[in-house]
């Protein structure tokens, strides 16, 4: 039994490929019937379920809406998981796909029957496409991991991972999307095949607007192709313009990405990118490109990725244009004879690392040449190596980054440990929690707290700022001690700058510290800490507790009891919760504690009511 | 730490304005005008503008009629004179915004500002049709140069702040501009520069009249913006101004010696053709070495696509080999430069842990009841000794940047300023006083107007314009006031010149010209605290018992006591310090009419 190994110990029969494959076509001759098929594989010793999803061959199949048919994961229900979490922005998707499938599949109860039944059975899924069908087995697949094995969920038996293949598949998500993938480390489970010349997975680079003349013929093209018309041709003139407007689109998505990856200064760019749309979409997963003679080029780095897909169907010379335009169109249907071929070759090359491909294509050194000829086989010049180069520089570079960060964390702790220890500890001999000690100022404990603080606050903000900019990995924000370190920093360091801000008296010139003044150090980490533990989006803002007592004073004072009552019903019932778990320290309970001062001045028939009545401090 | 790999993106960057259509979008809207002129009418060099609306853009073309030879750039049209912008203040004083402290003087070609002039009448009704689209400014040859100063003046008009609005200006064939102090007033801000795309065929003279053939280096015109150089082979982007003009020398091929001036036009019209039809096919290096580093090899693919450097040479020659090490190293010293741009926020959270330092000193002193004002005059402690050090890096600092700020050009200078300028209020408050006390032990005077340094004065000057109008202290303000710094960061300064007025006074050798001042500058003073107090912007910690404030009221009051300020003189501010009522003050409990 032969398999083709994917690197990072993924390893699939080839011959599972081939059965995938002819499934997704097969999907689109009964795409009539049914949007879905599945059908159990026993080629290998373990059964697998097979879930091939058909495509889809009319203009709005493809494009929903102005310029790239994207929309929003919103509310995100479905896919919580597709965001970036720190930043707090929610995902792009396709979203003629994406209604596609929660239409189609998710509308039909029977599916989830089937996936349910398949787990049960402890049989591994492997949902695959072909064409737009292999989006819909992106989504299918994401919505499995979503449902089956994020950790909140406790099913009895550990469903097997699935697997997802795809062929000639458009792309499917923006930046964000795949970021999201790579984070929860389910990248790995997506392969993408592509026809060095399969103009499929680069039509979504174009908006429709520049392609709307030729897209309606290239789908009903593509259409006839995919119920097996012999005949089936489309004219010299409509291939090559769609070929050449395909191009010169992703030409300039990719040039715009390279100019990017190379760490351009020269802001022209900017200013030049305000004038033109440029696609959002950004590839995910292992990519594996046939290069048309048997060799298999794997690569899964999504800049590089989408560097490829421009630069390995790009023109020798301008005369090439037709005969290339019509094999970009054949290509997405060759599948299954390159497949046949390069499984029995075996000949599979991993473009890795990147830093170091050749940027000649004359390298002949023994130790590059099998990489060398690989890009020579995928038309690779010096600029597209260069492209390459600079993808795998800026991931290296991300990964310093995250070293770097790393070598901080024994400063972090230190600093904390002091504010555990040492502080917490000095406060109670005055008999304050800490937020009051370090609000009066009185000691040179308080002062020390204060320079441990901004050293802290000067560590967090760097991270911060480096992931504003996505100059981390993108598994950062799912490291599960980086998750802890940042809550336990929020709840412990988060008080003291509350502290700060309104001994200050900054609410005056800047408003409320929810509303202006907190860090983004803490919304970041707090943000870690819900996705991770599948909470609520801000249900976690026990460390705000002061602020929220802080501006229901300065309320009450201005406005007097009455009007206020239910927010400090909430803050009460809040209070009792976190106390309950834990999060916040009883010490805010002490005598001379602000809030206990606050709240024993409330009126006196509203605290015989309320809950925390009998909370005491130990 | 590994070593970070730059690359080199000339390339990308010019197929990005080729692929994306800019280039093409923007030379039809110039061939578009000149179809539009009567070819057989014969007059003097005019200028003429077309504005166009896209749904998604605004174009403005400007052409120049008739078509200019380069023996009438040179000869003809004032040829190689520049007016300076000091001349211009007064003629024409569009472009007094592009002048800053550190580059008070630049100068720009004299026929393309004749051209420009002649419009100058159309300009407000040339903004008036720009509106939320972005804007690409066009124009060939002379046009060009007309192009490039009318977004000069835009630079001024429109708010650059969001890249939405940024203009975009492209030149086809347009002579340089502006001397070297232009080109530094517009790198000075890298927004400004980013608007200009300058794009030279390697046939054209006229991009290349205004330089020096032998020394192009040292010519005094020099370029700004990006250039995109062309030539069969493809092209390629430059940002370096030095590599910029020794890179227009090295690709210029000569041809016929009097040029017809319309034939110009039709080799942009042929360049633009043909990078639209190349823009998806390969390009052809084949001089890289396995082992190039990546900048080198991006320069040389450049260098290629711009035809300096061929595949079929089979021995590069050494004047190959030295324009690839000179572009390579001019081109890479922009980009460090660039990358290492001046980051305050970097710094800022180390900066705030001096600044807590000082804010523990003062604490420390208010506990001994002197106050750290007069703690550090009288110095001697040690503690006072770390206060000179943690002092001198605080203000080495925000000397850099109120310097920084002031270097860039207003508008942007203010918004730079925004981001930090309650950290640095906070710091004036806090160290000024440092200051003074060190000026008056000295035996100074007149620390305002004599002493006071420029940073200083800066911050306090950019609070004003931004602060609103003061209202009454709120409950909380008043309540806190013991935490809080003096707002006026000159206080003290103005109760040494009091206890000096009240020496003056009480001194028999003053004339009595000398006494009059002294007493009406006691009675000003006297006001200043009031109203400082009644606001609650001034510190309780005047009021420890040994600051120097409670001396000059001992001092006072003893002037008083005596009859000098008049017999039974009587002021709120007296009265509140004869009853002690002045103890309220640090509870918030003093209300003062």
């Amino acid at each position: 039994m032969a398999s083709l190994n994917l690197g990072e110990n993924i390893e699939i029969d080839t011959e599972l490929i081939k059965e995938a494959y002819s499934l997704a076509v097969e999907a689109h001759s009964k795409s009539s019937e049914k949007a879905y098929n599945v059908e159990e594989s026993r080629r290998s010793s373990d059964p697998i379920i097979i879930i091939s999803f058909s495509g889809c061959w009319s203009e709005n199949g493809w494009y929903d809406g102005e310029p790239f048919g994207v929309t929003e994961i919103n509310p995100p229900k479905l896919f919580p998981s597709l965001r970036s979490i720190g930043v707090n922005e929610n995902a792009l998707v396709n979203k003629a796909f994406l209604q596609r499938f929660v239409y189609k599949i998710l509308g039909n109860p029977d599916f989830d029957r089937e996936v349910q039944k398949a787990v049960e059975e402890n049989k591994q899924i492997l949902f695959t496409g072909h064409s737009s069908g292999g989006s819909i087995a992106n989504l299918a697949t994401i919505w499995f991991l979503e449902e089956y094995l994020k950790p909140k969920y406790n099913y009895k038996i550990s469903p097997s991972s699935p697997l997802c293949v795809t062929f000639g598949c458009p792309l499917t998500g923006n930046h964000i999307f795949s970021h999201a993938l790579r984070r929860e480390n389910w990248a790995r489970y997506f392969i993408h095949f592509v026809m060095r010349y399969d103009i499929v997975p680069r039509i979504l680079l174009a908006p429709i607007s520049s392609i709307k003349l030729e897209f309606q013929k290239v789908l009903k093209f593509l259409n006839a192709k995919s119920i097996k018309l012999a005949h089936a041709s489309i004219d010299n003139f409509d291939a090559s313009n769609f070929f050449m407007k395909v191009m010169k689109n992703a030409s300039s998505v990719v040039s715009h990405a390279a100019c990017n990856l190379m760490g351009n200064t020269n802001l022209l760019l900017e200013t030049v990118s305000n004038f033109i749309p440029l696609s959002p979409y950004k590839p995910f997963g292992t990519y594996v490109f046939c290069t048309g003679n048997g060799k298999l080029v794997i690569l899964r780095n999504p800049d590089a990725v989408l560097q490829l897909l421009f630069y390995s169907s790009q023109l020798c010379h301008e005369e090439e244009c037709t005969d290339i335009a019509q094999i970009s169109l054949q290509q997405h249907f060759g599948y299954e004879n390159e497949l046949q071929e390069s499984f029995q070759m075996l000949n599979e090359v991993y473009l890795e690392p990147l830093e170091q491909l050749p940027l000649s294509s004359d390298s002949t050194s023994s130790d590059i040449a099998t990489i060398n000829s690989a890009l020579n086989d995928l038309g690779l010049s010096t600029r597209a190596r260069l492209c390459l180069c600079a993808a795998g520089e800026l991931e290296k570079r991300k990964i310093g980054n995250k070293k770097s960060i790393d070598l901080k964390k024994p400063d972090i702790e230190k600093a904390m440990k002091y504010l555990e220890e040492d502080y917490q500890l000095n406060c109670g001999y005055r008999d304050l929690g800490c937020y009051d000690a370090f609000k009066l100022q009185e000691t040179a404990k308080d002062f020390d707290a204060n320079v441990k603080r901004l050293e802290l606050a000067g560590i967090w903000d760097e991270i911060i700022e480096m992931l504003k900019r996505y100059e981390l990995p993108d598994e950062f924000e799912g490291l599960g001690d980086w998750v802890l370190l940042g809550t336990r920093y929020r709840r412990l360091v988060e008080p003291l700058d509350i502290a700060n801000y309104y001994r200050h008296l900054k609410n005056e010139d800047t408003g409320a510290y929810m509303i202006r003044g907190r860090p983004k150090r803490y919304r970041f980490t707090q943000r870690w800490r819900e996705h991770a533990e599948g909470l609520p989006a801000e249900s976690s803002e026990e460390s705000c507790f002061w602020a929220k007592v802080e501006e229901l004073r300065i309320k009450i004072s201005s406005q007097g009891f009455e009007p206020i009552k239910k927010e400090v019903s909430l803050l009460e019932d809040q209070v009792q919760n976190w106390i309950n778990l834990g999060v916040l320290s009883r010490d805010v309970l002490l005598e001379k504690s602000t809030f206990k001062k606050w709240w024993e001045d409330l009126p006196r028939e509203h605290k015989l009511k309320s809950c925390i009545k009998d909370l005491k401090v130990s | 730490m590994s070593r970070i790999h730059l690359f080199s993106g000339g390339l990308e960057l010019a197929n990005l304005v080729v692929s994306s259509g800019v280039l093409y979008h923007s030379w039809a809207a110039v061939r578009d005008l000149y179809s539009e002129i009567n070819q057989n009418e014969q007059q003097s060099l005019s200028v003429r503008y077309k504005v166009s609306q896209q749904p998604n853009s605004t174009t403005i073309a400007f052409f120049t009629w008739p078509a200019c030879s380069k023996d009438y750039i040179i000869q003809g049209g004032g040829g190689e004179d520049l007016v300076s912008s000091s001349t211009l203040k007064e003629s024409f004083p569009l472009f007094e915004f592009l002048c800053t402290k550190t580059n008070p003087q630049f100068s720009i070609n004299k026929a393309a500002l004749e051209l420009f002039a002649s419009i100058r009448d159309s300009l407000p009704s040339l903004k008036s049709q720009i509106d939320s689209k972005p804007v690409i400014i066009t124009g060939n040859s002379l046009g060009g140069s007309v192009a490039s100063l009318f977004t000069l003046w835009l630079l001024e008009k429109i708010n650059l702040s969001s890249t939405k609005t940024r203009p975009l200006c492209i030149t086809f064939g347009s002579p340089l501009v502006g001397d070297d102090g232009l080109q530094e007033a517009t790198s000075k801000y890298p927004t400004w520069n980013s608007c200009f795309l300058h794009v030279v065929s390697d046939q054209d003279p006229i991009p290349r009249v205004l330089i020096s053939p032998h020394n192009p280096i040292d010519s005094i015109y020099k370029p700004f913006g990006t250039f995109l150089l062309h030539s069969e082979l493809g092209c390629a982007c430059f940002e370096d101004s030095q590599s910029i003009l020794d890179l227009l020398t090295a690709t210029y091929l000569e041809g016929p010696e009097n040029q017809n001036p319309n034939q110009v036009l039709e080799f942009y019209e042929a360049l633009v053709q043909h990078l639209n039809h190349k823009v998806i096919c390969k390009d052809t290096t084949q001089l890289v070495k396995r082992n190039t580093k990546s900048f080198e090899a991006g320069i040389i693919t450049q260098l290629e696509a711009i035809g300096l450097v061929r595949p079929q040479q089979q021995q590069r020659n050494n004047g190959i080999d030295n324009l690839i090490t000179r572009t390579e190293r001019q081109e890479k010293k922009l980009v460090i430069l660039k990358r290492q741009v001046f980051d305050p926020s970097k710094k800022l959270n180390d900066i705030k842990i001096n600044m807590a330092y000082l804010e523990w000193y003062k604490k420390h002193f208010k506990d001994k009841g002197i106050g750290y004002y007069d703690s550090y005059k009288n110095s001697g402690n040690l503690s006072d000794l770390n206060v000179v050090r943690y002092k001198k890096i605080l203000t080495c600092y925000w000397e850099e940047m109120v310097d920084e700020a002031e270097k860039k050009p207003q508008k942007e200078g203010a918004s730079f300023r925004t981001r930090w300028l309650f950290a640095g209020t906070n710091y004036r408050r806090m160290c000024e006083p440092l200051d003074i006390a060190e000026y008056y032990n000295k035996g100074l005077k007149d620390y305002i107007n004599q002493g006071r340094p420029k940073h200083y004065k800066q911050l306090e000057q950019w609070l004003k314009e931004i602060e609103k109008p003061a209202s009454n202290p709120s409950q909380l303000k008043k309540q806190n006031v013991a935490s809080s710094l003096t707002e006026d960061s000159c206080f003290w300064a103005h109760v040494e010149e009091a206890r000096i007025s009240c020496e003056l006074l009480s001194s028999r050798e003053s004339s009595i010209g000398e006494k009059e001042s002294s007493k009406h500058n006691l009675v000003e003073f006297e006001n200043y605290v009031l109203s400082l107090m009644k606001n609650y912007a001034v510190s309780p910690e005047i009021f420890l018992p040994r600051s120097s404030f409670m001396l000059w009221w001992k001092e006072y009051e003893e002037i008083i006591r005596k009859g000098i300020m008049g017999a039974a003189y009587y002021s709120p501010l007296t009265d509140l310090m004869k009853s002690r009522s002045y103890q309220n003050y640090a509870t918030g409990g003093l209300e003062i009419p």
